[in-house]
């Protein structure tokens, strides 16, 4: 099997969490450091197994790209539209609280996916309703509000 | 003896109660739902269920849990069966008989064979997890902190083995999570270890780690992906029923593959995607009818069906009685165990035992519902599997939200959540193993706790954790763990080029949305 430079991202950050967590421990007590210290070793003892079974396979069998297998049929403006909604939506949710920015975010997604506007109005009823009868009413969770909606409130 | 029958009865009672056949009922239908619908998975369902598990008693929410599971496992077949696209990789074995029937007219038979194939092998599994799971819980009556440790790390190397592509990056995956379970207070000192605020002082959430890292990263999957509109299922006409020299000609098929899916789900390592195809070859091998195959079996399909079904009864031997689940469901299921505050072994079964047996009596009668539901409810589950993507992805998204938010009414959690999603996705598109995280993170705490505790006792002599045969047998264990998956791999490979005639590695990949995890 060809050595793959995508798993080089793999390895490095493998050793930077390994670094991350081996700098914070060394501030830590003595014996709680113990427990820490053997994860550390064994993170870092495996990713260095790992590079040199790639290293291995680089010299039998070549090196090879890697990013068209992880990447095949990516569509970057469709994902990237869906994580930025995502991370919006949560912000949205801590000032504007669940219900609006839910409406508002799947409103969004859905439209920008090409869903008709129809079945649009049908999801968004479908799960807003699901959510506010299993959660709210049912298992008695009280969903955020929204900082905003709070000081409009008062 | 008498205890035994006594607690079989009484949880028979308890299961009984309106509440857990509602929850029965609904579980199953949601399970069959997640299922059939080709780009979620039985894991990815469960663990977005788990929230709404937390209000309820640990039996009830178990039992919804485990509805699920059986629910979706042979959900995944209507999708095989309708529209030639496994819902789930369990149902991978039943689209090459399933869909052939389909083609000839017969999909009501064949989706009926499905089901009453997934009843009888999910049923029958439960007889060897009433049995088997009583006497292996009392092993661990044995276990001191020294084989905590080594247990905690034989469920690691077993887990991390599986659906991973490289058994170095599985094991990786089951490193990572350890060193993230160590973030919050230090169980013996109570010294603060890698927090950035106070919030993580009881460490990471492992609920809504397991949103993230099965639900959240499955929304990133379908994100990334083109949309594409799925298959028209197949509008079928004839009747959902088998003849009785049909049904006779199943029962030794069944059986068989009952036997198959249970050792298999028993065997940490293996799942039922393995157990499909060695359920379907080993009917192809004692068929009289092997002309049928590959033009439409009923034995084809009921040997698929019925083994991957008995994997579910199977599977929760280890993970009820060890705590080491042997697949990325029962991990989960294993997460909602913990979040009840229970811990799988000898408790389960001597002060928890009247929850258990009411447990095991639950996932009995949700056989009898996936019976009952599925049979009824095929045509409308088939228009289900057809919904598209586009759909699924903000809906996914909000019920993850909602789902972590659930637990502790902290905005905090969804980021946490959030943040797993990204690592959960970037994991699985670079080969790592996000069920060995999640594993890690529930047993890290146990292996630490186990692991300090008897070097306290022993001044830090090392040498305890090598003082009793029970360590032994775990050390020789954990070593299989790590080669299990090479057998495992080369076995389900097997399998699968039997059944198809394909060697598994020179395919080209086939456009199926299916999520190995």
């Amino acid at each position: 099997m060809k050595m793959k430079k995508t798993d080089i991202g793999v390895v490095l950050f493998m050793y930077a969490v390994c670094g991350f967590f081996y700098y914070h421990m060394t501030k830590l007590k003595a014996s709680s450091q113990t427990y820490p210290r053997f994860t550390i070793i064994l993170l870092f003892g495996l990713t260095t197994l790992y590079l040199v079974q790639m290293l291995v396979n680089a010299k039998k069998y070549g090196v090879e790209s890697g990013v068209d297998e992880v990447f095949a049929g990516f569509q970057p403006r469709q994902f990237f539209f869906c994580l930025a909604a995502t991370i919006l939506y949560l912000v949205c949710i801590y000032f504007f609280g669940f219900y609006i920015s839910t409406v508002v975010f799947m409103v969004a997604v859905l439209l920008f996916l090409k869903v008709p506007p129809l079945y649009t109005a049908i999801t968004v009823v479908v799960i807003v309703g699901l959510i506010y009868f299993a959660f709210q009413k049912f298992l008695g969770v009280k969903l955020p509000v929204g900082t905003v909606m709070k000081a409009l409130k008062k | 003896m008498l205890d035994t029958l006594s607690l079989m009865g009484a949880g028979f009672l308890n299961a009984l109660t309106p509440i857990n056949l509602l929850m029965m009922a609904g579980g199953v239908a949601m399970g069959i739902v997640i299922g059939c619908m080709p780009g979620l998975s039985a894991a990815m369902g469960v663990a977005l269920m788990l929230p709404m598990t937390f209000t309820m008693k640990p039996e009830t929410g178990l039992i919804v849990l485990g509805a699920i599971y059986c629910g979706a496992i042979f959900g995944g077949s209507i999708s095989a069966i309708l529209i030639h696209t496994p819902g789930t990789p369990a149902s991978a074995a039943t689209a090459i008989e399933g869909y052939q029937m389909t083609q000839r007219g017969q999909a009501g038979k064949a989706l009926f064979t499905a089901c009453y194939a997934s009843f009888w092998g999910g049923l029958l599994s439960c007889v060897s997890l009433y049995f088997f799971s009583p006497l292996l819980a009392k092993l661990t009556l044995k276990f001191m902190s020294a084989e905590y440790f080594w247990l905690s790390i034989f469920g690691l190397t077993i887990i991390a083995g599986v659906s991973s592509k490289s058994m170095i990056k599985g094991l990786m995956s089951g490193a990572l999570g350890l060193l993230i379970s160590t973030i919050g207070l230090d169980p013996i000192s109570g010294v603060k270890r890698f927090m950035p605020s106070s919030y993580f002082a009881e460490g990471i959430n492992t609920t809504c780690a397991l949103i993230g890292l099965f639900s959240m990263s499955q929304v990133f999957i379908l994100a990334e992906k083109k949309i594409k509109a799925r298959a028209q299922a197949t509008k079928f006409t004839d009747k959902m029923s088998l003849s009785r020299e049909e049904r006779k000609i199943l029962r030794p098929t069944i059986v068989r593959s009952w036997i198959i899916g249970n050792l298999i789900g028993i065997l940490p390592g293996a799942g039922a995607s393995i157990a499909c195809f060695l359920g379907y070859n080993t009917s192809r091998q004692f068929s009289k009818h092997k002309e049928q195959f590959g033009k439409g079996s009923i034995e084809g399909v009921a040997g698929s069906e019925a083994a991957n079904n008995a994997v579910t009864g199977g599977s929760l031997i280890p993970t009820l009685t060890l705590g080491i689940p042997g697949e990325s469901v029962t991990a989960v299921l294993m997460g909602g165990l913990v979040i009840q505050g229970l811990t799988p072994g000898p408790e389960l079964f001597g002060k928890y035992a009247p929850m258990t047996y009411t447990f095991f009596a639950g996932f009995v009668l949700v056989q009898f519902f996936m019976l009952g539901i599925g049979l009824l409810g095929c045509r409308g589950f088939a228009q289900i599997s057809r919904l598209s993507d586009a759909i699924l992805i903000p809906c996914v998204t909000v019920l993850c939200f909602v789902g972590s938010y659930a637990i502790h009414k902290n905005i905090m959690d969804i980021v946490v959540m959030l943040s797993f999603g990204v690592l959960g996705y970037l994991m699985r598109k670079f080969d790592l193993n996000t069920a060995a995280v999640v594993l890690a993170l529930i047993l890290g705490p146990i292996g630490e706790k186990g692991l300090r505790n008897a070097l306290r006792t022993s001044r830090g002599n090392i040498s305890v954790l090598f003082s009793s045969v029970v360590c032994w047998v775990l050390i020789a264990l954990c070593i299989v763990g790590i080669l299990s998956p090479i057998f495992m791999n080369k076995l389900e490979k097997k399998a699968e080029e039997e059944a198809t005639g394909v060697d598994p590695d020179d395919k080209k990949p086939v456009d199926l949305d299916i999520d190995n995890d």
